[in-house]
């Protein structure tokens, strides 16, 4: 094989246009698109914006999580107990990527413990989680991986955005090889600000989990893809 | 400030240095040009009484004419910190002899430099893109570089002081080469 | 994927109707274009029966993301290549862009467990480029809260390498006491990890009462506390039969490596920029360099817990030897030092932690260069794994402590 050496071309070496900025990097939306094109509303940008219409549309109360079939003759009870289950078992995924992952890791030990809330089996395995954590800045090298990651992930699944990086770019919002907020490439349910959070920060945040998984208000049909703030702000 | 460091440095390089070997703090500066790098460093390296075993940072410099590659190294005959700076690099083709021939320690080094610079390394058997994807074509810490939000294309351009960008042909030369030796 | 679907369209792998095909997209597999240079060629030529696993970003044991492609033949390992960038956030670019205060909280997530370090070194260069003198009482405090750092971080290392051998009951003892250090600074600088604590020309703020009250009780008790922690470790068959002779490395290897810090004074070299070249009030504090000969992985790990009991009589010292006095210099908001370069190295947890600065004259650091140790040590692991098993990659990885912030800046 023929080995491609840099610098044998030296043109290579010049950024063309050298006066021009360079056009920031963008990282598609359509990474991942969910089985159901008619899930998480299609792909198109959320129209419910505030809590409080979600709460006045007909959509929380819609049941999504059917059973299908004969089985639809099992009264709601039992959904509310399978949420009850999820809930108190939400087995994250290992996906410390930066300094927030060492708040997570606080937060799964001794003094702030999140094994009193069932969650301290931190799994290796995308296969085997139920919530995916993303602590830590996302780069636009990392994204695919994290994009495979969610897309291994089985349903029902949630994420949660820990750290500024995750939510909107963070302190790195300026730079050339961060994406700026993990919601650009997949379905966030709870954003933690704070660089990092306290680990309180994070338990309250997984009790609200814990709470939108309960309410079922966490219906992955209603979530969306795609930032919920314009595309130039 | 180890004066003797400078006089033993100029007794042995004397005619490779470009410029005089400038001292500020704990630091001694030497200056040479690409095609010294491996005698120098190989000197600095292997004699006894020079000593300089230790690399402690190789790092590039885009200052706007031109290219440097700096070397800062560590001896335990001298209290200072001694840095090399390879100048006179074009911008357009850069090329630097590799130190891996001493330190197996510098490949990465040099990778990183040639990603964040396109510096070629000649003799670096593993010279390709570490931090930045490998099909990345850019060079993101030269100074014709912008970051995508940068104030060029704004209204505000220039206004704040945030907001002035490096460019390349009005960085002058005269301010990096002041600082004299205290 | 082996769909009816129209070329480019992406189907997701959820749809259980999609059989799975090499077409990965955008992912990155095993290098699809053709090797770049010398090493990538002998690394991607595969000999008899040899093999390559990836190790993808996405793995328990590696400290952040890294992703290696490890050749093994059977179950040992013959090389390594290891694939960086996935944590390049861009700071050097982005300090460029800053005022020069501004640069400290910009480097802080660098070495994010020792923090304090990653502000102290671009601090000092700065002082060196505006030729300012430091107030005593505030170097006095840098060193008291940099110590504190490096026990927190050798504790947090003591735990993962412990987890990364397979033991899960030691990071939680580790956590116990870096919790406790860490609110400790959070009592002092307002932040429990990435401080923002150091100012050009001192320290944020003076020490306070709740830090103190803090840091007296915990010293009544650290060195019980932490003589119990490591004896869980430190007497354990397990631990001590897989780390001893694991990936030993020899002293002049080690400097030409470029290694630094209890990585190279685990083979041998009593290297410490503390004593081989001071700042600070180094100079005035009395404390001895541990150093080991075996250079395997169980004196990484015996030496860093040596450091942990130096690092607690740097800390008495510093608390009988404050000296009063301001803790701030009074400068001007733009910074504007004379145009020049300055280098700072000092001793981190890791090794040597560097910055060279450059300034134009203009309020911005015309090129700030972070020079991070856990990038030079993870070079060394291509050295130190082959002939080892694949479990004792993550060993050897863990042994040598590195922090993918600032292996990826």
């Amino acid at each position: 094989m023929a080995i491609a050496k840099p610098g044998r071309d030296s043109s290579a070496l010049t950024v063309r246009g050298g006066t021009a900025v360079a056009e920031p990097i963008v990282v598609r939306n359509d990474l991942w698109s969910p089985a159901d094109p008619a899930a998480y509303g299609g792909g198109r940008p959320t129209e419910i914006t505030h809590l409080a219409e979600l709460e006045q549309s007909e959509a929380l109360r819609r049941d999504d999580a059917r059973w299908s079939g004969l089985l639809e003759v099992i009264p709601t009870k039992a959904d509310y107990v399978l949420d009850l289950l999820r809930a108190n078992s939400l087995w994250p995924l290992l996906s410390g990527l930066a300094c927030c992952a060492i708040e997570m890791m606080s937060f799964a030990t001794s003094k702030n413990d999140i094994d009193r809330f069932g969650a301290f089996p931190f799994r290796a395995s995308p296969r085997q989680a139920d919530v995916l954590i993303v602590a830590g800045t996302l780069t636009t090298k990392m994204a695919g991986p994290l994009v495979r990651l969610w897309e291994e992930m089985p349903e029902p699944k949630w994420c949660v955005a820990m750290g500024d990086c995750t939510c909107s770019g963070g302190r790195y919002k300026r730079s050339y090889s961060t994406v700026e907020g993990i919601d650009r490439v997949i379905p966030v349910d709870v954003y933690v600000p704070g660089c990092p959070p306290r680990p309180e920060g994070l338990i309250f945040a997984m009790m609200k989990l814990q709470q939108l998984v309960k309410d079922r208000r966490g219906h992955w049909p209603e979530r969306a893809i795609g930032p919920t703030v314009p595309q130039d702000v | 400030m180890d004066r003797a460091l400078k006089t033993r440095l100029e007794a042995r390089f004397g005619t490779v240095l470009a410029g005089e070997v400038r001292q500020r703090h704990d630091q001694t500066e030497v200056r040479i040009g690409a095609k010294d790098v491996v005698d120098v460093l190989r000197a600095l390296h292997d004699e006894p009484d020079l000593g300089f075993v230790v690399l402690a940072d190789l790092a590039g410099v885009d200052t706007g004419r031109e290219m440097q590659v700096v070397y800062h190294l560590w001896s335990s005959t001298t209290s200072d910190w001694l840095r090399v700076i390879v100048e006179g690099l074009s911008r357009d083709d850069p090329r630097v002899p590799s130190a891996t021939f001493l330190w197996q320690g510098a490949e990465w080094m040099e990778r990183e430099t040639y990603d964040m610079f396109g510096i070629v390394f000649e003799g670096n058997r593993d010279l390709r893109r570490i931090y930045m994807p490998p099909d990345y074509t850019s060079f993101p810490l030269r100074k014709d570089f912008y970051l995508p939000d940068d104030a060029a294309r704004s209204p505000g351009a220039g206004v704040r002081h945030m907001e002035r960008t490096h460019h390349p042909a009005e960085a002058s030369e005269a301010p990096l080469r002041s600082g004299t030796g205290a | 994927m082996a769909t009816n679907a129209p070329h480019g369209t992406h189907v997701s792998a959820d749809d259980p109707h999609v059989l799975l095909d090499d077409d990965y997209g955008l992912y990155e597999p095993i290098p699809p274009y053709p090797p770049r240079t010398e090493r990538e060629l002998e690394f991607y030529t595969p000999g008899d029966g040899e093999l390559y696993l990836n190790m993808g970003p996405q793995h328990p044991s590696t400290h952040g993301v890294l992703r290696v492609v490890l050749k093994l033949n059977g179950e040992r390992v013959v090389d390594i290549d290891p694939v960086l960038g996935y944590l390049h956030r861009g700071v050097e670019k982005l300090c460029e862009n800053a005022d020069y205060h501004q640069t400290i909280s910009q480097v802080d997530p660098l070495e994010y467990i020792s923090s304090l370090f990653c502000e102290w070194a671009p601090v000092m260069a700065y002082e060196k480029l505006l030729d300012l003198q430091v107030p005593r009482r505030a170097e006095y405090i840098r060193v008291l809260s940099g110590e504190l750092n490096r026990i927190a971080s050798h504790a947090l290392f003591m735990g993962w390498f412990a987890l990364d051998l397979g033991g899960l009951t030691p990071i939680l003892y580790a956590f116990i006491e870096r919790d406790e250090i860490v609110e400790m600074l959070a009592a002092l600088t307002g932040q429990r990890m990435l401080f923002n604590y150091f100012r050009i020309g001192g320290v944020n703020g003076d020490l306070n009462h709740d830090f103190l009250s803090r840091l007296g009780d915990w010293m009544s008790r650290a060195a019980s506390q932490i003589e119990a922690n490591t004896a869980l470790l430190n007497e354990n068959e397990i631990l001590v039969r897989r780390a001893r002779g694991l990936g030993v490395m020899d002293g002049p290897t080690a400097l030409r490596y470029c290694m630094t810090g209890p990585n190279l004074r685990a083979t041998g070299v009593p290297y410490d920029i503390r004593r081989a070249h001071p700042y600070s009030v180094y100079p005035e504090l009395d404390f001895a360099i541990p150093t080991r000969s075996e250079g395997d992985s169980l004196a990484r790990y015996l030496l860093r817990i040596d450091e942990i009991k130096q690092s607690l009589r740097i800390i008495d010292q510093c608390l009988e030897q404050m000296p009063d006095g301001p803790v701030t210099t009074k400068l001007p908001r733009l910074l504007r030092p004379r145009p020049g370069r300055a280098w700072a190295g000092l001793e981190g947890p890791r090794g040597l932690y560097g910055a060279y600065a450059i300034s134009d004259g203009t309020d911005q650091p015309f090129r700030l260069k972070i020079h991070d140790p856990s990038f030079i040590h993870l070079q060394a692991v291509g050295a130190l794994l082959p002939g080892h098993l694949l479990a004792d990659t993550m060993a050897i990885m863990a042994s040598l402590d590195p922090v993918m912030g600032g292996v990826d800046k």
